[in-house]
C-alpha cells in the first residue's frame, strides 16, 4: 500500500501536451477516480504511475520516495488495461500464474495463491480455460485477479467497466468497490463515466484537456464545481447553462432578466441543474415542449423566456403533457453562477427569480 | 394481389428440382475444373516416383507409366467426387483414404512386380557415373563424382543456417521495426520492399566480383551470405506486420506485472507471431535447399556441391542412358521439402500476412 504523490508532473509528445503540470495527493488506501473527456490525457498519467510513460517533467512518488526512474517491473503496480490485455496463449490459471514468475514466493505457494485470487473474483471456474473463451466481464475479472495477485501497492484501473453490459457494469461496480475495501490498496480508477466515478471513489479527480480541473468528494464536485466544465460535465441529465449580460445585480437571458445576489459584471454563464427546477403554482413561466421517461424520473424540456431547460421530476408516469402551460420554480442558493470569460464559478453569486418573472403570465 | 396470385401458382417441386439441376451442374464443372488443375500438376511428380522405382538403364518402361496413369486418373477424380459430396469431414478423410488405399494396392497388383530400387543405388554407391558401365570414364565432370551425402549434407548445412539466420535476424529487426521509432525509420522499411522488388539475377555479376576479392569465392559460407542478404529484406518486412499485429497493451501488461523487455518479448510478444516465424523459418529452409543460381556461380570445388548441383550433374551426365538414376535423385530432393510441408501444412495454412502497415 502506498501514499502517491505527484509534483508537477508533465507529459508530453513533442508539440503535443497530454499532461499538464499536475499537483496530486492520493492517500494509502485510498480510492481515487479519474474523471474526464476522450483525451484529456486520464490513460497517460495512468500510464505514467505504471512506469510505462517516462514523465517529461517533474516527480513522482510513492510513500515519499522518488520513483520517476524506477522501471515498470519494480514498481509492484497492478493494472487492469481497457482491452484487458490478457495473455492470449495461456490459460486463465497461467494468466494469473504469470506475474508470480518475477517474484520470490516460497516454493510451492505461487498455485495456491492464484487459486485464492481467481475465488476472491470467482473466476475459479474458468481457470482451465483461454481468455478467447470467457465473456467480457469474465476477462475483466480475470484481469483484476491478474493485477491483484502480487499483492500491488497500487491498482490503476483503466475504464475496465466500459466494455461490460449496464447491469453487469452495476455489479462489477460493487464487487470491485468491495474488493478494495477488503484488500485495502490504493486505486485509482479511470473513466469518463460520472456516474461510475460519483459511486465508486472517495475522491474524483476531473481533468480537461490535460490539465486537473478541480479534485474532490463527489458532492463537492457536484455542488461546489470550480469551472462550468466540471458543472457540465458531472450530473445526468447535464446542467441546464443560460449565458446572458450582468449589470451589477441582474442579468439578462434571452427575452427576460433574472436577479443576482451578489454582484457581477459582463458575460456570465448561470447553471441551473434538472432536478432542481421544480413545477409550482407560481414562477418562471413555461411550456412543455418535450417529455422523456427515463424509468423512476422523467425529463421535461420546456420552453421558458429564459431559454429552453431540462426539468427532472420524480414519477415513472408523466403527469403533465406536451404544450402544457407550466411554471417553474428554483432556489437561490442551488444556482450556479460562472464568469463567462474565464469559466470559473463565482462562489458568492447566486441567481433568483425577478419579481417582475414571476408576474408575467 | 396480383403478386399474391401468382406466389398462388408457383410449382413448389419444379423450383426445388431446378435448384437441384443447377447444383449438380455447377457441382460436375467444380469437380472437372478441380481434376483439369490437379492433373498436371500431380502428373509430373507421379511419374518421377513411378521412373524412378522402375526404370532400367537404357530406357523407360512407357507401358509401365501407362498402366500407373490409368490408375491415378480414376483416383484423383474419385477424390475430387468424395471432396464435394461427402456431407461430415469424416467421410471426407475416410473416403479420400480409401480411395489412396485402393489405388495403392491396384498399382501394387499392376506395376508391383516390375518395380525395383536399383536406381537408388547412389544412395550407397560412392561414385554412381564411373560405376555406369556405359560412360565409364567419360564424366563431363572429370573422373571423380561426388557422393550425395557429401551435397546432401552441404545442402542441409546451406539450408538450415539460412533458416536460423533468417528467423533470428527478421524476427528482431522486425520486432524493433514495429515498436521502436528512429530516425530514418519510414525510408527504411520502404527500402525493404525495394530491395525485394529488385531481381536479385541482375547482381549475379557484382556479387560473383565481390565473393571473388574477398576469398568468399567457393565456401559454402559465402554462398550462404548471399542468399541470407537477398532473403532478409521481406523476411524483415513480413515478420514487422506480425509483430504490428501483436496488442501493445499485453506486452506493457507484462513488464507491470514483474517482466523485464526481454522477458516480455520471449514470453508474450513471440507466442503470439509464432505462426509468422514458422512460415518465415520453412520458406526460407525450402529457399536454401532449392537454391540453384548463386550455387551455380559461386561453387566451384565438387567437395562443396550442393543437391541442386548433384541432380544438376547426374542429369548433364547420364540423361539418355538412365533417367531411372534422374529421376530417382529428383525423388531423393524433394523428400525434405515435402516433409516439411506436411508437418507443418496447419500451420502455413493459419499463414495471413496481414497488419502490413508503416
Ligand atoms: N504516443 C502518443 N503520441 C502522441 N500523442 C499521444 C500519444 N498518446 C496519447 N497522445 C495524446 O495525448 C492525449 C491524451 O491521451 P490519453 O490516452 O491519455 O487520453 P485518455 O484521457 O485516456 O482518453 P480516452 O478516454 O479516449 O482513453 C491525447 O490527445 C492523445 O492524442
Ligand atoms: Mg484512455
Amino acid at each position: 500500500m502506498a501514499r502517491i504523490e505527484l509534483d508537477n508532473i508533465t507529459k508530453a509528445w513533442g508539440d503535443v501536451v497530454a499532461v499538464e503540470p499536475t499537483d496530486l495527493t492520493i492517500d494509502d488506501g485510498e480510492f481515487v477516480a479519474i474523471l474526464g473527456p476522450s483525451g484529456c490525457g486520464k490513460s497517460t498519467t495512468l500510464f505514467m504511475l505504471a512506469g510505462i510513460y517516462a514523465p517529461t517533467g517533474g516527480e513522482m512518488k510513492f510513500d515519499g520516495h522518488v520513483v520517476n526512474e524506477v522501471e515498470a517491473k519494480d514498481r509492484n503496480v497492478g493494472i487492469v488495461f481497457q482491452s484487458y490485455a490478457l495473455y492470449p496463449h495461456m490459460t486463465v490459471r497461467e494468466n494469473i500464474l504469470f506475474p508470480l514468475k518475477f517474484k520470490d514466493i516460497p516454493a510451492g505457494r505461487a498455485p495456491e495463491m492464484v487459486e485464492e485470487t481467481a475465488r476472491l473474483v470467482q473466476v475459479e471456474e474458468f481457470l482451465e480455460r483461454r481468455p478467447s473463451q470467457l465473456s467480457g466481464g469474465q476477462q475483466q475479472r480475470v484481469a483484476l485477479a491478474r493485477a491483484l495477485v502480487k499483492s500491488p501497492q497500487l491498482l490503476l484501473l483503466d475504464e475496465p467497466l466500459s466494455n461490460l453490459d449496464a447491469t453487469l457494469r452495476l455489479s462489477m461496480r460493487t464487487e470491485i468497490r468491495a474488493l478494495q475495501r477488503r484488500t485495502g490498496v490504493t486505486t485509482i480508477l479511470v473513466t469518463h463515466d460520472q456516474i461510475e466515478a460519483t459511486t465508486m471513489a472517495d475522491r474524483i479527480i476531473c481533468m480537461s484537456r490535460g490539465r486537473v480541473e478541480q479534485i474532490g468528494a463527489p458532492e463537492d464536485l457536484y455542488r461546489r464545481p470550480n469551472s462550468l466544465f466540471v458543472a457540465s460535465f458531472i450530473g445526468a441529465p447535464p446542467i441546464n447553462t443560460l449565458s446572458g449580460n450582468a449589470t451589477g445585480n441582474a442579468v439578462s437571458l434571452g427575452d427576460s432578466v433574472l436577479a443576482l445576489l451578489g454582484e457581477a459584471r459582463g458575460v456570465v454563464t448561470v447553471g441551473l441543474r434538472p432536478e432542481h427546477l421544480q413545477f409550482a403554482d407560481q414562477g418562471l413561466p413555461g411550456r412543455i415542449d418535450g417529455i422523456e421517461p427515463m424509468g423512476r424520473e422523467i425529463l421535461y424540456l420546456v420552453k421558458t423566456p429564459l431559454g429552453d431547460l431540462r426539468v427532472l421530476e420524480a414519477g415513472s408516469v408523466p403527469r403533465r403533457s406536451a404544450e402544457q402551460e407550466v411554471r417553474l420554480h428554483f432556489a437561490p442558493e442551488d444556482t450556479l453562477v460562472f464568469d463567462g470569460a474565464s469559466e470559473d464559478r463565482l462562489p458568492d453569486v447566486h441567481a433568483a427569480l425577478a419579481e417582475e418573472t414571476k408576474k408575467r403570465a | 394481389m396480383a403478386v399474391v396470385s401468382a406466389l398462388s401458382q408457383t410449382d413448389w417441386d419444379d423450383l426445388a428440382q431446378r435448384a437441384r439441376r443447377r447444383r449438380l451442374l455447377s457441382q460436375s464443372a467444380l469437380i472437372a475444373f478441380l481434376v483439369a488443375t490437379t492433373l498436371p500438376v500431380l502428373l509430373p511428380y507421379f511419374w518421377m516416383v513411378a521412373i524412378s522405382f522402375s526404370a532400367k538403364s537404357g530406357g523407360v518402361a512407357s507401358s509401365l507409366l501407362w498402366q500407373a496413369v490409368s490408375v491415378l486418373i480414376p483416383a484423383v477424380i474419385a477424390i475430387a467426387l468424395v471432396r464435394t459430396f461427402a456431407a461430415t469431414r469424416r467421410t471426407k478423410t475416410w473416403g479420400s483414404l480409401v480411395i489412396v488405399a485402393v489405388a495403392f494396392g491396384l498399382i501394387a497388383v499392376l506395376v508391383g512386380p516390375r518395380l525395383h530400387l536399383e536406381n537408388y543405388r547412389f544412395l550407397w554407391v560412392r561414385d554412381i557415373v564411373a560405376e555406369l558401365p556405359s560412360r565409364q570414364g567419360t564424366a563431363g565432370v572429370g573422373t571423380q563424382f561426388p557422393s550425395v551425402w557429401s551435397a546432401f549434407g552441404n545442402s542441409l548445412l546451406l539450408a538450415l543456417s539460412q533458416t536460423v539466420i533468417v528467423s533470428t535476424v527478421s524476427t528482431f529487426a522486425g520486432y524493433y521495426l514495429s515498436r521502436f521509432s528512429f530516425p530514418g525509420r519510414a525510408s527504411f522499411l520502404q527500402s525493404l520492399l525495394v530491395l525485394h522488388a529488385f531481381p536479385a539475377m541482375t547482381l549475379i555479376i557484382p556479387i560473383f566480383l565481390i565473393m571473388f576479392w574477398t576469398g568468399l569465392i567457393d565456401t559454402v559460407f559465402g554462398v550462404l551470405l548471399v542468399i541470407v542478404t537477398l532473403e532478409l529484406p521481406f523476411s524483415i518486412f513480413i515478420m514487422k506486420g506480425f509483430f504490428d499485429g501483436v496488442p501493445w497493451d499485453i506486452e506493457m501488461s507484462a513488464m507491470t506485472d514483474g517482466a523485464s523487455r526481454r522477458q516480455a518479448f520471449f514470453k508474450v510478444v513471440l507466442p503470439q507471431v509464432r505462426v509468422g516465424l514458422i512460415a518465415i523459418a520453412v520458406f526460407s529452409f525450402i529457399k536454401g535447399w532449392e537454391e540453384y543460381v548463386f550455387v551455380r556461380t559461386l561453387l566451384i570445388e565438387k567437395s562443396n556441391w550442393m543437391m541442386s548441383l548433384y541432380l544438376f550433374w547426374v542429369a548433364d551426365d547420364i540423361m539418355g542412358v538412365d533417367y531411372g538414376i534422374v529421376a530417382a535423385v529428383g525423388v531423393f530432393y524433394v523428400m525434405p521439402s515435402l516433409f516439411l510441408y506436411l508437418f507443418f501444412q496447419k500451420y502455413l495454412t493459419q499463414l495471413n500476412i496481414g497488419g502490413v502497415k508503416g
